[in-house]
């Protein structure tokens, strides 16, 4: 007899249908998959045996044929052995009078007959109901990432046992109860801009550039708060939407990474070491291709802490992603594209030793080698960063006579007006932010007045600045202007504008 | 343009023929013209015991065959005995027989002061010493080396007048640091490079102390930015104290490194100079008009507690003037874009 049972593999964050069927015949007992599985799956094999033996059913001795449909899909993964074990039961005859032909069999098996979680669970789910399956049985250990699922029956299970009771109607299982996704309802306690002492250059900084969305280089000594300042960036930025929320999940949930929540309710912060390499920062792999560093930021910050020291060809290779919002990685197994809309955030020294510019001690390095270690970042990765802002090396809580620190909320509600403002004005333009302006946009929204024009050309001339930063002084500009609720770019604005930039350009 | 029969003799005699320094004192004392050593070496160059050549059409040959070569390369050859050899330089020690230049010749003829400094010239002298060389300019041709630093800073303010004489270290060939190879050019399209090496003679370790001699015996006077200890710049200073010349200094903050050469000069003796009016003042001159800045009521009040408080963190400045952060810096940047203030390292700005 033949059995078919739908479950689902992945390929980059789209779950793709795989039929199992199952032929148990007459003949010399034998046990043979085909399809194009990979080890994994063949292991399954012992897995399934073990598992039904141990769940109190029989292995049928006979010919058995299982074939994963289509055939020219590379299976991998361990995720296919609930189906594999459903329809060797199904076809030997021992699930007599069940329909199982709309329901969605994932789980890894144990040999105690256990179900094991599986990755990417979330993307499975979501393809799934748009290919029209709304029954679905999972590892009771991956519930909490399902529960976000409206309209689909899932029953989460934690044995074979368990579902073979199901099925047969001894024992039902209750269906997941749907829990509904509340924006910022859980908060990130660590980090917060009211634990920044003094700073209020790089807190400014900080908020325009959540503001716009605009990518931010820090450059100051080392041990002045770079990094505690980058980790408040996520505090600061909107609450996640639902949609926002499931498509971040989705990336968490296929590189195996998802926390017990079961969805992210905070933007990502994400902080890959200098030695990453570029596929660790892209994405890659050998057969199945995973998210690298740029995916996993998605909707939240990719911190670059000590920016020159990364190889360049790997930030070389974030300026198409930056651009795009999305990297599309190929492999000899096919193309596959994850999304990768993320604020850029980096810091570096001013100089190797980094002393320059400090009044308190001496830099001791020489020109040459100040300029060596800049032109460690590329021209255009540096135009595609707005705002520059140093970090002070001094404690200045003596001299701004302490106080309480602006908390993170309050930076927030600024932040949401601003944005608020974009959101209308872009609201036909395919784009969200300021820092995403293109030459129409810009020649649209921000026009400047015969002031503000007279202060960009001097600004021009005396700081021999470059002709592709004039549109970043005007990004910037404009994104002050809407966090000071002004429909006009006034000159104070684009002399703020201005004051965001490397302040000594060496050589 | 042409060379008269003396300067040809003596462009032969420092480029043709083998004699050392020493020897060709000598051999320009023995005969009676330059133009006589060409035409009659054979009276001079054996009491000096160099050798030459002997036939007469291959000597003048060999002349024309090197200022051709220099033609085309656009240099041209001041020598000792032209009319528009600096004055100065012929009452230093060991002046020069020849410099080789490339560039506007008529800067040779104007007054000349010097600015030089360090290469590890902190940001605020740079800024400031580009602000003395755009000003000084106006009346002085400025003398400094193509180092980075103060050197690079006094020729960036000088350049756009044109009035920057680039002394170099090596022969007009080459450039050193190499990273101002298009520095250079500019400079010879706009203003005047200078040296005494043949033009494809590299750097030595003596060619930059040789050449420090020249940017002191060339000027009036010398603007010492910023100096260690032990640098190029007090090697300058030094010079000018010896051949007489005026060494004006910048003051720095007790202890800072990069500064303690100029303090030190200053405590020998040296002018202090903190506007550009201490300089010209001290020549008898005036300085030129100046263009009256248009200042808000708020940059006022700004620069002014900038001019009590002398290099101010952002942060300070605004808790000052009553203001926010951000609403400073604001301000700052259009006192910096009016030219009236200058941000240093770590969010500090000074006044001019």
């Amino acid at each position: 007899m033949i059995a078919k049972i739908v479950c689902y593999a992945l390929i980059g964050l789209e779950g793709v249908p795989v039929e199992v069927e199952t032929d148990v015949n007459r003949g010399v007992p034998s046990y043979d998959m085909v399809g194009l599985p990979d080890a994994a799956v063949k292991e399954s094999k012992e897995r399934v045996r073990s598992a039904l033996k141990n769940s109190g059913l029989l292995f049928p001795m006979n010919r058995i044929t299982i074939n994963f449909a289509p055939a020219d899909i590379k299976k991998e993964g361990a995720s296919f052995d609930l189906a594999v074990a459903v329809s060797l039961l199904k076809a030997s005859e021992q699930l007599v009078g069940v329909n199982v032909g709309k329901t969605v069999f994932l789980g890894e098996l144990a040999l105690n007959g256990d179900l094991r979680p599986i990755a990417g669970l979330l993307p499975i789910l979501i393809s799934a109901k748009g290919h029209g399956f709304s029954r679905f049985i999972i590892p009771a250990d991956n519930a909490k990432e399902a529960r976000f699922m409206g309209d689909a029956e899932i029953y989460p299970a934690r044995s074979l046992a368990e579902v073979v009771a199901h099925l047969n109607g001894t024992r039902p299982i209750e269906p997941l109860e749907t829990l509904s996704y509340i924006p910022g309802s859980r908060t990130r306690g660590s980090a917060d801009l009211k634990f920044v002492k003094g700073q209020p250059m790089a807190r400014r900084a900080l908020e325009i550039a959540v503001a716009g969305g605009h990518n931010l280089l820090m450059i100051g000594p080392p041990g002045t708060g770079k990094t505690m300042l980058a980790r408040c960036m996520p505090t600061i930025m909107p609450d996640l939407s639902f949609e926002e929320a499931l498509e971040i999940t989705k990336i968490h949930s296929v590189a195996g990474i998802l926390g017990a929540e079961g969805i992210v309710y905070e933007r990502p912060f994400r902080t890959p070491h200098h030695t990453a390499t570029t596929v660790a920062m892209c994405g890659g792999g050998n057969k199945i291709v995973h998210p690298g560093e740029i995916s996993l930021a998605h909707g939240g910050v990719l911190f670059l802490d000590e920016l020159p020291e990364y190889k360049r060809s790997t930030l070389e290779a974030l300026r198409q992603p930056l651009e795009d919002g999305v990297i599309s990685v190929s492999r000899a197994g096919g193309t596959v594209t994850f999304p990768a809309r993320f604020m850029l955030c980096a810091s570096m020294n001013p100089c190797p030793c980094g002393n320059y510019g400090s009044s308190e001690r001496t830099c001791t390095c020489t020109p040459a080698e100040i300029r060596r270690y800049r032109k460690k970042v590329s021209g255009p990765l540096l135009d595609r960063i707005d705002l520059q802002v140093e970090v002070d090396d001094i404690d200045y809580d003596d001299l701004t006579a302490g106080g309480e620190q602006e908390c993170s909320e309050a930076v927030k509600e600024r932040v949401n007006g601003a944005r608020r403002i974009q959101a209308v004005r872009f609201e036909n333009y395919g784009i969200n932010t300021n820092a995403e302006m293109g030459e129409r946009e810009l020649s649209e929204f921000c026009e400047l007045s015969r002031d503000g024009d007279d202060i960009l050309r001097s600004a021009f001339e005396r700081m021999h600045l470059s002709a592709r930063a004039r549109a970043r002084i005007i990004k910037v500009a404009r994104t002050i202007a809407d966090l000071d609720m002004s429909e006009e770019i006034l000159p104070k604005h684009v002399f703020e504008a201005v004051s965001y930039r490397i302040y000594d350009k060496i050589g | 343009m042409g060379y008269t029969q003396d300067e040809r003799a003596c462009i032969w005699l420092c480029c043709c023929t083998k004699a050392s320094i020493h020897e060709r004192l000598v051999l320009l004392h023995a005969a009676p013209s330059p133009a006589a050593l060409l035409d009659h070496p054979e009276h001079y160059f054996p009491q000096a015991g160099v050798p030459y050549t002997e036939d007469d059409a291959a000597r003048m040959a060999e002349a024309e065959g090197y200022i051709a070569s220099l033609e085309r390369k656009g240099y041209f050859a001041v020598t000792v005995i032209s009319d528009d050899y600096p004055d100065p330089l012929r009452h230093i020690s060991l002046p020069p027989l020849i410099l080789f230049g490339k560039g506007n010749r008529a800067l040779l003829g104007m007054r000349k002061f010097c600015i030089v400094g360090s290469r590890t010239t902190p940001p605020w002298a740079a800024k400031l010493a580009t602000h003395f060389a755009e000003e000084l300019s106006e009346r002085f041709a400025i003398v400094t080396g193509l180092a980075e630093g103060g050197d690079s800073a006094a020729i960036s303010g000088a350049l756009p007048g044109g009035n920057v004489i680039s002394v170099l270290p090596c022969g007009l060939d080459e450039c050193y640091p190499a990273s101002h190879a298009s520095l250079k050019e500019q400079i010879a399209a706009r203003g005047l490079l200078l040296s005494e090496l043949m033009p494809q003679e590299k750097t030595r370790k003596y060619t930059f102390h040789a050449r420090n001699r020249l940017l002191a015996g060339l000027s009036e006077g010398v603007l010492i930015v910023s100096a260690a200890i032990r640098s190029g710049a007090l090697i300058t200073a030094n010079c000018a104290l010896e051949f007489g010349r005026d060494v004006f200094a910048f003051p720095h903050n007790v202890g800072s490194t990069h500064g303690e050469g100029c303090n030190e000069l200053i405590k020998k003796g040296a002018y202090v100079a903190t506007c550009t009016e201490d300089i010209f003042s001290f020549y008898g001159m005036r300085r030129s008009e100046h263009r009256p800045i248009d200042l808000t009521g708020q940059e006022m009040k700004v620069l002014g507690i900038l001019r009590d408080g002398g290099e101010l963190h952002a942060a300070v400045i605004a808790e000052r003037a009553g203001m926010s952060a951000y609403e400073a810096a604001a301000i700052l940047s259009a006192l910096e874009l009016k030219g009236v203030a200058t941000k240093s390292g770590g969010n500090k700005y000074s006044a001019f």
